[in-house]
């Protein structure tokens, strides 16, 4: 019989392989806020196969368990099966957005996206006070969380850039609607055609991106395949401000938290961890991390759709940072600075940054 | 659930109103325990997840029934404690369920299995009524053994809301071998050997030839494919306990032929010499698209036969079957895998089930050392327990719960 639906075409024997062990259980972050085992990565696989078997169909009543999901990829990783569970779940919510399931957060989302440059429907970019699309080495890329949301980590990785003498620009950024392949939808060719003929119009060889998630968008999808034919290399900024020097020391004790996007999705967990090393001799480590980093809550579009469990798994993260006695929480992503921030407790003395603006701020101090 | 007051009041009435109720800590058990075979409540217990208290001077802890085992753990690492039953589900699974499913793992051999550990427990029986069983003391011998009654007893005699378990001091210092064998007669014989020796390692597990085959076509561990690779650890309190016990148990190897022995010199060693164990099961589970996880148990002086048999067995069902387990305590895990939509395939699991289950029972052994009967070993509870212990299990079932809600189905207790 015909599949009915793509995510049974393409992932039919993988989510087959699903043996329901429950080791997805102890990582799933969304288990772990709610304890509820049909929100794991075990229960949509078992609801997916069901679906499968004919005895249930994609509908609205299922946007709970299948829109709520971060795509942190803990489960993939610890899965004895090899079940891609991330990459299935973004299937299924394009079949679902197909039948016209999907989250309301979603939708309005995709069509802010037709309308509107940016997520947050903003018209008035942030300038940062800095000349536009002009000639340079480098093109920074904020994104928008960066533009929109945490515009004083941005101002301050731009000026780290500026102390560390980088030629770089600023362009007519618009979104990379990575995300929109995270949550049902495609991304935006007319969106992502401007932002390559803005980067392109730089003359840069190199592109650095603010967040982990352009980052991502950027090197893997095809819709921005001309970068990469054109030479124009995307690095994160965690990447490029490891070989730099920057003379400043902490005595704090600092901790990192590897955002899924950087860490697991793309591998990079050394070089934020050098650099940081560099500044804070009393570097300790969360109880999860690198690979078995805990998800901060804020990815797969779940901050926007279920923000109340998106705070409480980012609570879970900023235990551990209490656990270890952290004073300072260090991680690469904007949207991780947003998310950890406002869960942070009162109790809770540690600080949140950008490692860049966390660096920038020890230059600050040091000229004072 | 958060209470065992919540609790009483949902089963009292459950039970006015005839509704199956199954309890359900993380879904982890592999016979289809937590199942609810005849409809009914769900009772979903991983919200019960409190250590009440820890209490070194009197070696126990009291908990909730929806601790995740590796939770207790890290709370207990701290004091150089640890509650050693160690399922290799720990990270997920409750310590309602290894109760309930009296859980064991790969320090069964010198450490027993949950059974050893539980002292008292807090239990809803199916009428509402809330009892305590045991006591705080590690000695007690007052009354029938009712705790005991209730650990294993896969949710079908009442729901356990609170656990006393008697916790042990972690030996610190571990050593780790392993040694292949051509001839599975001579791991066998190993195995049995080193009983005699008087050492009881801390852990004693083997692979078969066909997990080391498996193994080496999806992993570059480059193993030497033998008929066994047995991987011993020994534990104690200085170094030279560890290596003493060590060096009797190389001895042994030497003597039974073994193709290579090798002894880690490090940590990082001793990880890479695990590594084979445990990538078994994952690797295992990505063969076929379906398989079953079994658990029979032998004596240990029979670990060779079983395995021989396993092998018989494979070859005449024609399915594949490729065993690992702990060798120390007789308890091997034959993993047949099979494609789930295939019915030829389906019947010749069931076949090859059948047959595994008849010989670890004709060589003296039990249908299963740790995962428990469920839904899917109930057909078989007539082949190891004789009409009389059946009769007997079936009362205790009607006394506790004479209108069969609880967990129905399972175990074989319906008659
Ligand atoms: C990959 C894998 C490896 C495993 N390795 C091992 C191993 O090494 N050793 C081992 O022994 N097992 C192992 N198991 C089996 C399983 O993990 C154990 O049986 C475990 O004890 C089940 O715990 P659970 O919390 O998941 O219970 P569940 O599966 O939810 O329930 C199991 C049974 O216990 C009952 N139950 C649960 N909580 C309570 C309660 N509070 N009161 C009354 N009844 C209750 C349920 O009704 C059910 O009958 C493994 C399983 C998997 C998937
Ligand atoms: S870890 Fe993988 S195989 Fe196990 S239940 Fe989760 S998705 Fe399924
Ligand atoms: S990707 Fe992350 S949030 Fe989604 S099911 Fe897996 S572990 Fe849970």
């Amino acid at each position: 019989m015909e599949a009915k639906y793509e995510f049974e075409k393409k992932f039919r024997e993988q989510i087959l392989q699903c043996s329901r062990c429950g080791f997805c259980q102890a990582v799933c972050p969304v288990y772990g806020a709610t304890l509820r085992p049909g929100l794991n990565a075990r229960g949509k696989m078992l609801i997916l196969k069901e679906i499968m078997d004919n005895k249930l169909d994609l509908s609205d009543e299922l946007i709970e368990t299948l829109f709520q999901c971060t795509t942190c990829a803990s489960c993939f990783e610890n899965c004895p099966s090899g079940v891609n569970v991330p990459e299935i779940i973004r299937q299924v919510r394009k079949d679902m957005v197909h039948i016209g399931s999907c989250h309301p957060a979603f939708k309005g989302m995709n069509e802010v996206l037709k309308k509107h440059p940016n997520i947050y429907a903003e018209n008035e970019a942030e300038d940062f006070d800095r000349e536009k699309n002009r000639k340079a080495e480098y093109v920074f890329f904020v994104g928008c969380v960066g533009l929109y949301r945490e515009d004083e980590s941005t101002e301050a990785t731009l000026e780290l850039l500026d102390r560390l003498g980088v030629d770089y620009t600023l362009i007519d950024e618009v979104c990379c609607s990575g995300v929109l392949e995270d949550v049902g939808y495609r991304i935006n060719e007319s969106l992502a055609g401007k932002n390559i003929e803005r980067i392109l119009a730089t003359g840069a060889k190199t592109v650095i991106t603010g967040c982990p998630y352009c980052y991502r968008t950027f090197n893997n999808k095809p819709q921005y395949e001309e970068l990469r034919e054109k030479g124009v290399e995307v690095v994160h900024v965690s990447q490029f401000l490891k070989d730099f020097e920057f003379g400043v020391r902490t005595d704090k004790r600092v901790t990192y938290h590897d955002p899924c996007d950087l860490g697991r999705h793309c591998g990079i967990y050394e070089e934020p961890r050098e650099t940081i090393r560099k500044i804070a001799p009393d570097f300790v480590e969360m109880r999860h991390n690198h690979v078995d980093s805990l998800c901060c809550g804020a990815g797969g579009g779940v901050r926007g759709a279920f923000a109340k469990n998106s705070i409480a798994m980012a609570r879970r993260r900023l235990e551990e940072a209490e656990e270890v006695g952290a004073e300072v929480v260090l991680t690469d992503c904007n949207s991780r600075v947003h998310n950890l921030a406002n869960a942070k407790l009162r109790r809770q003395k540690f600080r949140i940054y950008n490692t860049t603006q966390f660096i920038n701020e020890l230059l600050d101090q040091a000229e004072r | 659930m958060e209470s065992a007051e919540q609790i009483s009041e949902i089963l009292k009435l459950a039970n006015s109103k005839k509704i199956p109720v199954i309890p359900r800590g993380a879904g982890t058990g592999l016979s289809g325990m937590a199942v609810p075979a005849k409809g009914g409540i769900v009772l979903d217990l991983s919200h019960m997840n409190k250590i009440l208290k820890i209490s070194i001077e009197d070696r126990l802890a009291i908990v909730q029934p929806g601790v995740v085992y590796a939770d207790l753990e890290k709370a207990l690492a701290p004091h150089g404690f640890f509650f050693p039953p160690d399922p290799a589900s720990g990270t997920v699974c409750t310590l309602g369920g290894n109760v309930a499913t009296n859980a064991g793992g790969v320090k069964g051999a010198k450490y027993g299995t949950t059974r050893d550990y539980v002292l008292a427990l807090q239990v809803v029986l199916p009428d509402g009524r809330i009892m305590r069983t045991g006591s705080k003391a590690i000695k007690s011998v007052s009354g029938y053994d009712l705790t005991r009654l209730f650990v294993g007893s896969e949710g079908t005699l009442g729901v356990v809301t609170e656990i006393t378990l008697k916790i042990n001091p972690r030996p610190p210092v571990t050593t780790t071998a392993l040694a292949t064998f051509d001839d599975l007669e001579d791991a066998g014989r190993a195995v049995s050997q080193i009983m005699h020796s008087g050492i009881i390692p801390s852990v004693l597990e083997i692979l078969g030839r066909h997990t080391i085959v498996a193994i080496n076509q999806n992993m570059d561990l480059n193993l030497p494919e033998v008929d066994a690779m047995l991987l011993v650890e020994t534990d104690g309190y200085t170094r030279e306990e560890a290596e003493y016990q060590m060096e009797k148990v190389i001895g042994v190897f030497n003597n039974n032929n073994p193709k290579e022995v090798k002894k880690a010199r490090s940590l990082q060693d001793a990880e890479e010499l695990w590594k084979a164990r445990k990538s078994a099961y994952a690797v295992l589970a990505r063969i076929k698209s379906h398989f079953v996880l079994e658990d029979v148990t032998v004596p240990m002086g029979k670990v060779a036969d079983l395995l021989k048999g396993v092998e018989e067995i494979s070859r005449k069902q024609g399915i594949q079957i490729a065993t690992f387990g702990h060798a120390g305590d007789g308890n091997l895990h034959p993993q047949i895998l099979y494609d789930g939509y295939d019915p030829d395939q389906v019947k010749r699991m069931e076949a090859a089930s059948a047959d595994l289950f008849k010989l670890a029972i004709d060589l003296g052994g039990t249908l299963t050392g740790e995962h428990g009967i469920g839904l899917s070993k109930a057909p078989y509870m007539g082949l190891e327990h004789d009409p009389v212990a059946m009769d007997v299990m079936r009362s205790i079932k009607k006394i506790l719960d004479p209108n069969n809600i609880l967990n129905p189905g399972k175990m074989a207790l319906d008659g």
